[in-house]
């Protein structure tokens, strides 16, 4: 297979979750910031709920990985 | 571990109860929960003079409070003074917190209008500064009336707008003067002659223009002359702020002490007023329940006996009279395991009678955290930090824990590095001829992967195992969680097998085995298991994480190190690397610390983990930052 279309392939598989994830945070963010006005006891579970939508763009990075490494 | 707690309930004669209760305050160990009050028993009400007591007791604490906060003095010990405070003192403590509030009050407002009046006469100085001698010449212009204007930094074209405006509205009978002032704004001077003056207002007015009046505050109408009263006050301003400053500090040295204390026992006589009504009385007795830590309750006992007598007799509820949902929780795990006792807190509590995670989260969290860091040097320098919170940390506080967590976290990620061979990236394997023990993480990644996901694997197994467990009182629940657990082990058997990594005679009994679990689990769970387990194969994937964040981490360092060479200046180069690799330790600290709690709270404690647990509180004297409950706390009385 053409090495360019495999190296794009694997390029795709990162980014577009990456932009999902983006997306997810983008509206995690602002009701966080929300929350944690009211109660600032929630920092750190804050914290956390921005990392939940990274696991997309962690499993996207394993297919991208994948792909390069069986091809 | 979740400790083991007893349910007490205590009976004495009614006219006891109040010495119970002190004697229950001091001792610092019962929980206090309000009992069933079947007739004769009947909860005690506060009467309408407790009532009016308490909110007095209320607005008195608010004002301690807010005083000790303005006089900087929440800390420090208490003044010395009789055990049991009586109401002429909770009476002087309230006129004096009311008194030392107000006071504090008008020197905060003082202080305030003293640093408005500051910058107002700095403001007038600059302008002054800046035209000195054209006003110093405004006296003598008689017939002449002067206008003082600043105009913001980036507004300079205004000037010969507001010049040509002033000619078309009063020809050639005017100056105009401008000068750059230290803040970036312009000042401008202009100077017209009296019969001019109504239209230039005018004009100044319509062209939004702000002018600087000169203040009455400070007499005369022209800036000369209420200039040097302006600069007079501004000597004297410093000194009354520094009045100001040394009259609270004479506050605080007089009464801070005294304030203290009356927080300490305003703070104890409310709770003794709000534990009255957990109480239940009869005509002639009382009875409170609560909870102790069973191996506090012999000390219980003991406390009791020697403050109020045999007159009032402690017995032990049989565990079938109370349900376990509803006893308080208190978390004791060994010295090394206890400073992961934050990262539970941070989550509600497990419910009592439920599994305590804490030493699987004491194994689980440096260990993932190491193999995402990774490195022999960020280890090391993560554990000098780990040292330094630790010396500058009081025991018990989170920053000590914080601190005792970083240094298994600093020894996995050194084990970690030696295993893949990293010292600020490759820096080792250049210079030291550091090898990997294990693999080189930087071109290793698919054999980095497989471990992730069998770490994973072993964690979510340990997980519904600690489920199974945790539901052993269900059979039908621990059952499920138990073929749930079996499946996911076949189906990794079957993949291993199906991928040649296991025998290919492996795969065959696996799948036959998830056929028949299959129906069994549907059964058992219903049919939302088959989503569920799925939800759990994902939960495992989710593992992958750890390769990831790794990768990430290891390709970074060696970017840093790549700048040396990079970049044509060795010296600009080893700065550039250094600062990248600051960049890349904290992006390795603060990454995998987010990622390993994730991998913990929701991929490991959704198999088992119980909240809601209630927080164990005894009914104790107040302090003012509650430690966290403790396995047999024990009494601390504050005031002498």
């Amino acid at each position: 297979m053409n090495p360019a279309l495999i190296a794009l392939a694997a390029a795709l598989a990162v980014a577009i979750p990456a932009l999902a994830t983006a997306w997810a945070q983008s509206r995690i963010g602002p009701a966080i910031a929300a929350s944690m006005a009211e109660k600032p006891e929630l920092s750190t579970i804050a914290v956390l709920m921005i990392a939940i939508p990274e696991t997309m763009v962690i499993l996207g990075f394993v297919v991208a990985v994948v792909i390069l490494v069986r091809t | 571990m979740i400790l083991a707690m007893s349910k007490v309930r205590i009976l004495g004669p009614r006219d006891r109860l109040d010495d119970v209760l002190r004697a229950l305050q001091d001792l610092n160990l019962v929980h206090l929960s309000a009992p069933d009050t079947p007739p004769p028993l009947a909860t005690v009400s506060l009467s309408a003079a407790q009532e009016r007591e308490r909110r007095h007791l209320r607005a008195a604490l608010l004002d301690v409070e807010q005083a000790l906060d303005a006089l900087a003095a929440t800390t420090g010990s208490p003044a010395a003074g009789p055990a049991i405070p009586g109401t002429v003192d909770f009476a002087r403590w309230a006129r004096l917190a009311g008194r030392v509030r107000r006071e504090t009050e008008r020197l905060r407002t003082r202080a305030a209008e003293l640093e408005d009046e500051r910058a107002l006469i700095l403001k007038y100085q600059h302008f002054f500064s800046a035209f000195r001698a054209l006003l110093e010449s405004e006296a003598r212009w008689p017939n002449a009336t002067a206008y003082h204007v600043l105009v913001k930094s980036g507004d300079a074209g205004t000037i010969p707008q507001l010049r040509a405006s002033l000619s078309a509205v009063i020809g050639e009978e005017f100056q105009l003067y401008s000068q750059p002032l230290p803040s970036g704004e312009i000042a401008v001077l202009v100077v017209v002659s009296a019969q001019a003056a109504g239209r230039v207002e005018r004009l100044l007015a319509e062209a939004r223009v702000q002018e600087i009046p000169v203040p009455q505050a400070y007499g005369g109408h022209s800036l000369t002359q209420a200039i040097p009263q302006m600069l007079a006050r501004l000597g004297e301003i410093p000194r009354e702020i520094e009045d100001g400053r040394k009259r609270r500090a004479d506050l605080a040295r007089a009464h801070a002490a005294e304030l203290r204390r009356a927080r300490l026992a305003l703070h104890d006589r409310l709770r003794a007023l709000e534990a009255l009504p957990l109480s239940g009385v009869t005509p002639r007795a009382f009875i409170i329940e609560g909870w102790v830590p069973a191996r506090a309750r012999r000390d219980l006992e003991s406390g009791l006996q020697r403050a109020c007598g045999d007159d009032v007799v402690v017995s032990e509820l049989k565990k079938e009279e109370w349900e376990s949902e509803q006893a308080p929780v208190v978390l004791a795990n060994p010295r090394l395991l206890r400073p992961f006792e934050t990262l539970i807190r941070i989550m509600p509590l497990p419910r009592y009678g439920s599994i305590d995670p804490t030493p699987f989260v004491a194994v689980f969290f440096p260990a993932f955290f190491g193999l995402m860091v990774g490195d022999v040097g960020y280890g090391l320098v993560l554990a000098v930090i780990g040292l330094l919170l630790h010396a500058r940390s009081r025991p018990g506080t989170t920053l000590r824990n914080v601190a005792e967590i970083i240094g298994p976290c600093a020894l996995f990620s050194i084990l970690a590095g030696f295993l893949f061979g990293e010292l600020f990236g490759d820096l080792g394997r250049r210079w030291l001829g550091l090898r990997p023990l294990a693999f080189d993480r930087a071109d290793a990644i698919v054999p980095f992967l497989l471990l992730a996901v069998a770490i994973g694997a072993v964690h979510v197994l340990l997980g519904l195992v600690l489920g199974m467990v945790s539901a052993r009182r269900h059979p039908r629940q621990a059952m499920g969680r138990g073929i749930s657990a079996l499946m996911i082990v076949l189906v990794v058997l079957a993949l291993l097998a199906a991928v040649g990594v296991l025998p290919r005679q492996f795969f065959s009994p696996a799948v036959i085995g998830l056929l028949v679990a299959f129906p069994v689990l549907i059964v058992l769970e219903g049919l939302v298991a088959p989503i569920e387990l799925l939800a759990t194969l994902g939960n495992i994937l989710s593992y992958a994480r750890i390769m990831a964040l790794g990768v990430a981490s290891v390709m970074l360092a060696v970017v840093a190190n790549k700048m040396v060479g990079a970049i044509g200046s060795v010296a600009v180069g080893i700065l550039f690397a250094l600062l990248f690799h600051l960049v890349n330790f904290v992006i390795a600290v603060f990454s995998p610390t987010i990622h390993a709690l994730r991998l913990h709270y929701v991929e490991f404690f959704g198999k088992f983990y119980s909240p809601g647990g209630v927080r164990y509180q005894p009914f104790g004297h107040w302090t003012r930052a509650p430690a966290p409950a403790r396995a047999a706390p024990r009494t601390t009385r504050h005031a002498a």
